[in-house]
């Protein structure tokens, strides 16, 4: 695991510099950055998985952990899809292409991609939720790994349409790889919204996909989480092949700092991912 | 190994030319009383009739803040910190504070091994003072902690009638004496027979808290109305972490003076803060002072030895000495051991 790490100077707390090489405005507060580290040979030796965390440093304000929303399956580049909440997302907002930021990791657990094979999957997400799922989409839609798994359900949902993250993948790039069906919702009626509208759990339990031979992957606000979680277990989802990613506020990201602990496991080292029967062994602190 | 003496007059000696060669940290007396361990240059009087540090000295390998590296906000152009330089020698550290360091030692290393800590680990020479006289405060024994004992010390002295008794536990511990050699005369058969009784002693006399049935108490209880009556008293100041010896949090902060540049720092952080787990959005997984205490001893009485096989607490007492609204965690063993066995 630490082998693998990328950081400087032998010091795993001490980020690569990198630059961002674009910046996608998803939605009103959330925006995509991609970065490339200035050092290719650290670049080409990033190898993450989907679903890891990574830190994000600018320089003079701090850090933030931040899921990797691009697939291992795109090279080059990492991306990071980053909702404005708090004072390093704001000043991470006012970057340009061209800064330079710090980045280290992967860290952490990763989706749990090698037993899904052979499986259907059903992705449900919510918001800004939808980032750490990605990573997992694209890694499976990659053509490469395609035929690897079975039909791919996307489920996803957001308070409005400019709150919809993802609108390429969404409306144009995933609904059109084989055996993939995307279903978009939205919280309130909007004049400009053909599609449906509802909450997503609600909506989850109106397409009622099947449990059979099937891994629900979710993401979302807490509350989303909870309904979705009473709705898979509804359609008969066992809770081993329920699979969520959790959010923590961290520091080290490498299981020093203490302060991402549920009972005696740490966040950053033995999740985010845990699937829904080893959440329920923890102690109800996230 | 080797055991030699050395006389008491002996010690300033000794210490003086340590530090001449070596980064010294000692124990010193300081105003009002209070004994912290500092670096000594030599010629200033180290103290040696002292209980404990008020503060423990896991700071010299974790210090209270701690610069990693120097950056650009300009280019993000990155210089790590300097490597700490040279030999060093930690003296004076007692028994419970050794074994915390032996506590913490997992922490900073494992799969993400901390260059910054174990660089100054693996520099210094630790020699122990044993506890011969432990005070009422004191429980290591609770967690295994022998008062006089040599458990991660390189080198271990125990103060005789009129002479302290040093024994090399480790090559390192060994070298020291053998640099210094000339303050040390050898020792007999009967300065160890004094040794072991002056040792035996002071197990008999630490207190040995019965912990039996709270580890499991806290495996399958996370909810406990106890935890709330505790916190009700808590002011969650924090000082329990501040002088606790395993404790290991950390917050990582930028600071700048204005200009370009700027330095990223660790500093100590502590789980009583209500920042600590609060999120950007708001969040917080531990909201209150409830929270936030069950956090702190069931990270002392589970969870350190849940991932470590190893005690979060080694019975120095100090946070018990310190606390200002005397939460005293010898009572709090007490108490759960009452809950433990009547279910309440």
């Amino acid at each position: 695991m630490g082998g693998n790490c990328a950081c400087a100077a032998g010091n795993p707390l001490m980020p690569h510099t990198a630059t961002i090489t674009s910046v996608t405005e998803e939605t009103g507060d959330v925006k995509t950055f991609q970065m490339v580290f200035d050092d290719p040979a650290v670049m080409e030796n990033f190898r993450q998985k989907p679903g890891q965390v990574a830190q994000i440093s600018v320089f003079g304000m701090g850090e933030s952990t931040i899921s990797i929303t691009s697939s291992p399956t795109r090279k080059g580049f990492l991306e990071f899809s980053v909702k404005r909440v708090g004072r390093l997302t704001t000043v991470l907002h006012n970057l340009e292409p061209g800064c330079k930021v710090g980045v280290r990791g992967p860290y952490g657990n990763h989706f749990p991609y090698e037993i899904m094979k052979g499986r259907d999957l059903l992705f449900v997400g919510g918001g800004i939720g939808l980032a750490p799922l990605r990573s997992l989409i694209d890694f499976v839609l990659a053509e490469e790994n395609r035929d690897d798994y079975g039909k791919v359900e996307i489920v996803y949902g957001a308070r409005s349409l400019d709150d919809l993250c993802f609108k390429n993948g969404l409306m144009k790039r995933w609904p059109n790889i084989k055996n993939t069906s995307v279903y978009t919702t939205i919280d309130r009626e909007d004049p400009a919204w053909q599609g449906h509208v509802g909450f997503v759990p609600a909506y989850l339990e109106e397409i009622a996909p099947g449990a059979d031979n099937k891994y629900a992957i979710t993401c979302g606000p807490p509350i989303m989480i909870k309904f979705v979680l009473s709705a898979l277990e509804k359609l008969g989802f066992p809770d081993h092949r329920v699979i969520t990613t959790l959010e923590m506020k961290m520091k080290c990201g490498i299981g020093k700092c203490g302060r991402c602990n549920i009972g005696s496991k740490f966040v950053c080292l033995d999740g985010p991912v845990f699937s829904l029967n080893q959440l329920k062994e923890l102690p109800p602190e996230f | 190994m080797t055991a030699m003496l050395i006389d008491n007059g002996n010690i300033t000696k000794f210490l003086d030319s340590v530090a001449r060669d070596r980064l010294l940290v000692a124990p010193v007396r300081e105003e009002d009383n209070v004994v912290m361990f500092r670096h000594v240059t030599g010629g200033e009087p180290v103290c040696l009739d002292y209980l404990n540090a008020s503060v423990s000295p896991r700071e010299m390998f974790f210090p209270a803040t701690e610069k990693m590296f120097a950056f650009s906000t300009a280019d993000g152009g990155l210089q790590p910190a300097e490597p700490a330089k040279g030999k060093r020698v930690l003296f004076g550290a007692r028994p419970c504070d050794v074994k915390a360091i032996l506590s913490i030692d997992p922490v900073f290393s494992g799969d993400f091994p901390d260059p910054l800590y174990l660089d100054k680990r693996e520099k210094t020479t630790i020699v122990a003072l044993a506890c011969t006289n432990p005070s009422h405060r004191c429980f290591c024994a609770t967690f295994g902690v022998d008062p006089a004992g040599a458990e991660g010390a390189d080198l271990l002295l125990t103060q005789l009638e009129s002479c302290y008794l040093a024994e090399a536990i480790t090559p390192k511990g060994n070298d020291l004496l053998e640099a210094y050699r000339q303050f040390f005369s050898t020792a007999s058969g009967g300065h160890a027979a004094e040794k072991n009784r002056l040792a035996g002693a002071a197990a008999q006399k630490v207190n040995k808290l019965d912990t039996g049935g709270i580890k499991e108490l806290l495996d399958e209880n996370f909810e406990l109305p106890y935890w709330e009556e505790l916190a009700l008293k808590c002011l969650n100041c924090g000082i329990c972490t501040y002088i606790c010896p395993t404790c290991h949090c950390f917050n990582i902060m930028d600071f700048t003076r204005g200009g370009t540049g700027g330095v990223r720092c660790r500093t100590w952080d502590s789980c009583m803060f209500m920042n600590f787990t609060r999120m950007a959005g708001g969040h917080n997984p531990r909201p209150t002072r409830k929270e936030r205490l069950r956090n702190r001893f069931m990270h002392k009485l589970k969870y350190h030895l849940d991932r470590y096989n190893l005690p979060g607490c080694v019975g120095c007492g100090r946070c018990a000495g310190a606390c200002p609204a005397n939460i005293d965690i010898r009572q709090i063993i007490k108490e759960l051991r009452e809950v433990a066995q009547n279910g309440r």
